[in-house]
């Protein structure tokens, strides 16, 4: 198995994020178009809302460790890890990351359905800065990690959800980065894959890279995580031990110890 | 942006690839289409005019071949941020690639074109001088400019997603503005004096007294077609920049 070799130390900073504020204006349609601007024209419509996504975020993470983050749908996670993965920019405040970053958010690689897997790779491996060489000598084992079989070469357009999660971690795992953020991807996956991806993850921690794992999978969290932090409203409520702030988090939602929460990676 | 050649040169050959011009009926299509384009424009010509010669069709070709080039840019170009949601809301990368891949694929659809007008003009018995290696400055302003076209309007496709639908009609107002169904040397002085509006009529002129007339062309029109072609990329560039920080928030 080919392995980038790691130069941090467990215990170094990964990531540090210092009063991180994100207001950003977003158009109210879905999709903006000049007809609706020339409509709204003399009516005084407002076409656009401001959303203030995050206020005031301190977070740290460190190599070695797993940082779990948990909150309820549009608190803000998403937007935080693309913020750390530099998609974003902050309004206010300061990120600082100290490595590479692999992402693997809520959509995946798939970024044209018509093309085949390996081409989806290629272009999402050149896209994020890799090099064609550097992509040949990992293809193999993405390949083989996803299970994908030959339908790495049908059209992406026919994979079904789980096949689509399956190839997006194994491309973000196996490039072996300095930071994995894993938004939510995993939990299309088939058991054995969930099994295997988690393990995967605790090899990474275990070589002392950084993990970031944002999910609704409790049971998961409590297992893995070194951390967790509880995202509420774009507001950090809680940072700590996972059993902690977990508990915390399920008193707070109300629902308990119910197996729907306990499920999913 | 050099740095990332690779994925520029990967991203248009896969979209060549969809759009099946790796097929030999794909290949034969974009030499096809063009020629059948300028024999339904030079019929026009004949019935508007009553006559014609080789030479006129010579110029219509050759003008129409380069314009599409541009034409290309502009409605490939138009959705190339827009159709990279994907990409742009999981990766951090530069976003210009989307709109300098488009330009990408308009100018390897452009070169078989050429290729065709070649073997036009050397049936027709055109002269063939040195004056004709002009056409490479005018084919790298024109390269220019279509990039500053296509970075402007992908980025205001963000904004107002009509712009699409919008652009047929915008490229064929530009089609009939400038010297391409007609001369340049033939248009009335008052008429042409608006023509300096038109950042395409000093390209399209030089590009046809190189090419089909093997003259050099006016040093004026020259400088006028680089002038609109820094002046738009500029501002295509700049526009671009200063906006795409938040298209991960407006798709």
């Amino acid at each position: 198995m080919p392995s980038v070799s790691n130069s941090h130390k467990s215990g170094d900073i990964a990531v540090s994020v210092r009063d991180l504020s994100l207001t950003y204006t977003t158009a109210i349609d879905r999709k903006p178009t000049l007809k609706s601007r020339a409509k709204s024209l003399g009516r005084g419509t407002k076409q656009t809302r401001v959303v203030n996504a995050l206020s005031h975020v301190n977070l740290d993470v460190e190599y070695g460790h797993v940082l779990g983050v948990i909150g309820a749908n549009g608190a803000g996670k998403s937007t935080m890890m693309r913020v750390i993965a530099g998609i974003l920019p902050p309004t206010e405040g300061r990120v600082e990351v100290f490595g590479k970053v692999s992402t693997l958010l809520a959509l995946g690689v798939g970024f044209n359905p018509a093309m085949s897997g390996r081409k989806n790779v290629y272009l999402g491996g050149l896209a994020a800065g890799m090099s064609r060489g550097e992509i040949d000598d990992h293809f193999e084992e993405i390949a083989d990690f996803s299970e994908l079989g030959d339908a790495i070469d049908a059209p992406m357009r026919t994979y079904s959800s789980g096949m689509y999660a399956r190839l997006a971690f194994s491309v973000a795992a196996t490039t072996r980065p300095d930071i994995l953020i894993v938004d939510e991807a995993l939990s299309t996956g088939d058991a054995k894959f969930k099994e295997k991806s988690l393990n995967r993850m605790k090899e990474l921690r275990g070589d002392d890279r950084a993990l970031i794992l944002v999910s609704h999978a409790m049971l998961t969290l409590r297992d893995i995580c070194n951390d967790v932090a509880w995202i509420h409203k774009g507001k950090l409520v809680k940072r700590g031990n996972p059993d902690e702030v977990i508990d915390a988090y399920q008193e707070f939602l109300q629902v308990g110890k119910s197996a729907a929460i306990d499920e999913d990676v | 942006m050099w740095s990332r050649r690779t994925f520029i040169a990967e991203y248009s050959k896969s979209e060549l690839q969809e759009q099946h011009f790796d097929s030999i009926f794909g290949q034969l299509w974009l030499i096809l289409n063009p020629l059948l384009l300028s024999g339904v424009y030079y019929l026009l010509i004949v019935i508007i005019r009553g006559s014609s010669d080789s030479t006129r069709y010579a110029h219509l070709t050759a003008s129409l071949f380069l314009f599409y080039l541009i034409a290309n840019s502009l409605s490939s170009g138009v959705k190339s941020v827009t159709t990279g949601q994907k990409l742009i809301l999981n990766t951090a990368f530069p976003r210009m690639m989307l709109p300098i891949s488009a330009v990408v694929v308009a100018v390897t659809k452009f070169l078989p074109t050429l290729g065709v007008f070649l073997v036009i003009r050397t049936l027709i018995g055109l002269p063939v001088t040195w004056q004709m290696l002009w056409a490479i400055p005018v084919l790298l302003i024109t390269i220019l400019l279509a990039l500053g076209l296509a970075i402007a309007i992908s980025c205001i496709n963000v904004y107002f997603r009509d712009i699409a639908s919008f652009l047929p009609y915008l490229t064929r107002t530009l089609l009939y503005l400038s010297p391409i169904l007609y001369e340049a040397s033939t248009m009335i002085p008052k008429v042409r004096k608006f023509e300096v509006f038109n950042p395409l009529f000093p390209i399209l002129d030089s590009w046809s007294r190189t090419m089909v007339h093997g003259q050099a062309p006016a040093m004026s029109s020259v400088l006028q077609a680089l002038a609109w072609a820094i002046g738009i990329f500029l501002f295509g560039t700049y526009f671009f920049l200063s906006r795409e920080r938040e298209f991960a928030v407006r798709l």
